[in-house]
């Protein structure tokens, strides 16, 4: 009786340690469906990167384009982050951007992997009383935002005054256009 | 398992009790002799098993819960002040003028010398998070801040910082959020979250064990709070309480992932003197980034407490939430942190 006790103690420490030991190199989670046709990474990150490179007509970048992943989307808008990380965000690119009025607005551009998911986001986020844009449907505007998607890109300018606000459309076309 | 843990297993095979067994065996029945020493063999091993591996299980778990620190860290203190019997627990301030409804919250709640006392070091800790105007109301309100400092710096606080860690770059938050300006004009040191700033703090927390956290916050006699009302996409909504989340360095994401325990467990680290919460403009919708001004309202209210859960409850039903539906505040009134039923408080409203 004793020995199968001390058997059963025996047991519990080194099971512990296994189970934890076990934990640190488990697999990650399976990815979801849509996340199989994501582009490979550094591919997809300098097309990312190269919708800034040129800067959109008639700015200029300010100070840098910094790259995000999951992990440091928290960083960036933090409890925002898991609704992007749900629809499979890929990647965000973002940047602050000078006009050449001087004035400035926040542009920041989420690789969704997917149209679907980029669409998925936009609906998420739209804002109830933001205006539709004339011929643009996949594009509103709010006072100091416009904020659209196109192809596997969802895109959201800030801007910072009222000039900088009057380009928004402009950045934002001009960004599309190198959306493929 | 803890290390406390490994006397039990040298009770169970006590090796005085080994060495008797043995000499039994010796002096006994001669045909047992092998399997006694086998015996003996066995239950030396599985103690020395037991002992190693409960060692190493007490040394893997302090690992993964930052326990294995053995120098001496500070502790946060309690920044609070007596209650007064009697005295009103909530104050809520509308007006147009933001700054006067910070003046008449303050005075409601027994004045500024009521918390702060001549030649005391006072940290402002309002939302500076994010790169953005203050019209677009995702961070506090700078003459809010402005007000506050003021307020402080009148009852005599011999040092004033104002400070945040922010989410974007610092250097952006401060300026474009309008409270660096504010703030330094009022007469406060603003401390920008920069390396340097940070201090390594015992916080004994159910998830944070220590923290780094800003210097003022350690430093200080009295914190006070000053939040801003914005929705959030992942807590619901974000006020008072999870405005701590931003004396922290560097330990977001780890955060997140229980966003209602972790918000709850910030709040019961530190208590603070008072909490000033900013209503002026609050964010209804894409928090707590915002951007757009169609997501702003204008609410033009101060609310003023010492009861955090209470100036919650009361934050969330001017986003159209009820104080249930959010986690933290749920958790935030069992952990005893407060109360949502902010009514129930002996409360002076104004203005309107």
């Amino acid at each position: 009786m004793r020995i199968i006790l001390f058997a059963v103690l025996a047991v519990i420490p080194p099971t512990l340690i296994g189970t934890l030991v076990l934990k640190g190199h488990r697999a990650p989670p399976a990815e979801h469906a849509s996340a199989s046709a994501r582009p490979s990474g550094q591919e997809a990150d300098a097309t990312l990167r190269a919708l800034f490179e040129p800067p959109p007509t008639g700015t200029k970048i300010k100070e840098k384009i910094t790259l995000y992943d999951e992990k440091g989307l928290f960083d960036f808008i933090d409890g925002a982050a898991p609704i992007f990380i749900d629809r499979h965000f890929r990647k965000l690119a973002a940047a602050e951007i000078a006009t050449a009025e001087g004035s400035d607005l926040d542009c920041a551009v989420y690789d969704m992997a997917t149209p679907e998911n980029a669409q998925s986001i936009f609906d998420k986020e739209k804002s109830v009383s933001a205006k539709a844009v004339d011929g643009w449907p996949e594009a509103i505007a709010g006072p100091m935002s416009f904020v659209f998607h196109h192809t596997r890109y969802y895109a959201k300018l800030t801007a910072f005054d009222a000039k900088a606000e009057a380009a928004l459309p402009a950045v934002a076309r001009s960004l599309k256009e190198k959306m493929k | 398992m803890s290390d406390g843990e490994q006397p039990r297993a040298g009770k169970v095979v006590p090796e005085s009790r080994l060495r008797e067994n043995g000499k039994k065996a010796e002096g006994g029945d001669g045909g047992n002799a092998n399997e006694m020493d086998r015996r003996a063999l066995f239950r030396v091993g599985v103690t020395a098993a037991m002992a190693v591996g409960s060692v190493a299980l007490g040394l893997g778990l302090r690992t993964r819960d930052g326990h294995g620190k053995s120098k001496s860290l500070p502790k946060l203190k309690d920044h609070r002040v007596d209650k007064i019997q009697g005295a009103v627990e909530m104050a809520i301030v509308r007006g147009p003028d933001a700054a006067a409804n910070v003046r008449r919250a303050v005075e409601a709640m027994g004045g500024m010398g009521r918390y702060v006392k001549r030649g005391e070091r006072v940290v402002i800790k309002p939302n500076i998070g994010w790169n953005r105007l203050p019209e677009q109301a995702a961070n506090t309100n700078p003459d809010v801040v402005a007000e506050v400092v003021k307020l402080v710096a009148a009852a005599g606080a011999s040092k004033i910082w104002v400070t945040d860690v922010s989410v974007n770059t610092p250097e952006q938050c401060f300026a474009r959020s309008g409270i660096e300006k504010a703030a330094k004009a009022a007469g406060a040191i603003v401390v920008r979250p920069d390396g340097p700033a940070f201090r390594e703090v015992d916080v004994q927390g159910k998830l944070l064990r220590t923290a780094d956290i800003l210097f003022p916050f350690v430093d200080a006699d009295r914190v006070i709070n000053v939040p801003v009302v914005k929705q959030h996409g992942l807590s619901g909504a974000t006020m008072a309480m999870k405005n701590w989340y931003g004396m922290l360095g560097g330990q977001r994401v780890k955060l997140h992932q229980d966003i209602h325990l972790s918000i709850v467990d910030l709040a019961s680290m530190i208590k603070p003197t008072l909490t000033i919460m900013d209503a002026t403009r609050i964010l209804l919708a894409n928090g707590p980034t915002g951007g757009s001004l169609a997501d702003v309202k204008q609410m033009d209210t101060i609310a003023v407490s010492s009861d955090e859960v209470a100036l919650d409850a009361f934050g969330a039903s001017l986003l159209g939430l009820s104080p249930t539906s959010l986690g933290f505040i749920v958790e935030g009134m069992k952990a005893g942190l407060g109360t949502p039923e902010w009514r129930n408080l002996k409360t002076e409203e104004l203005g309107g």
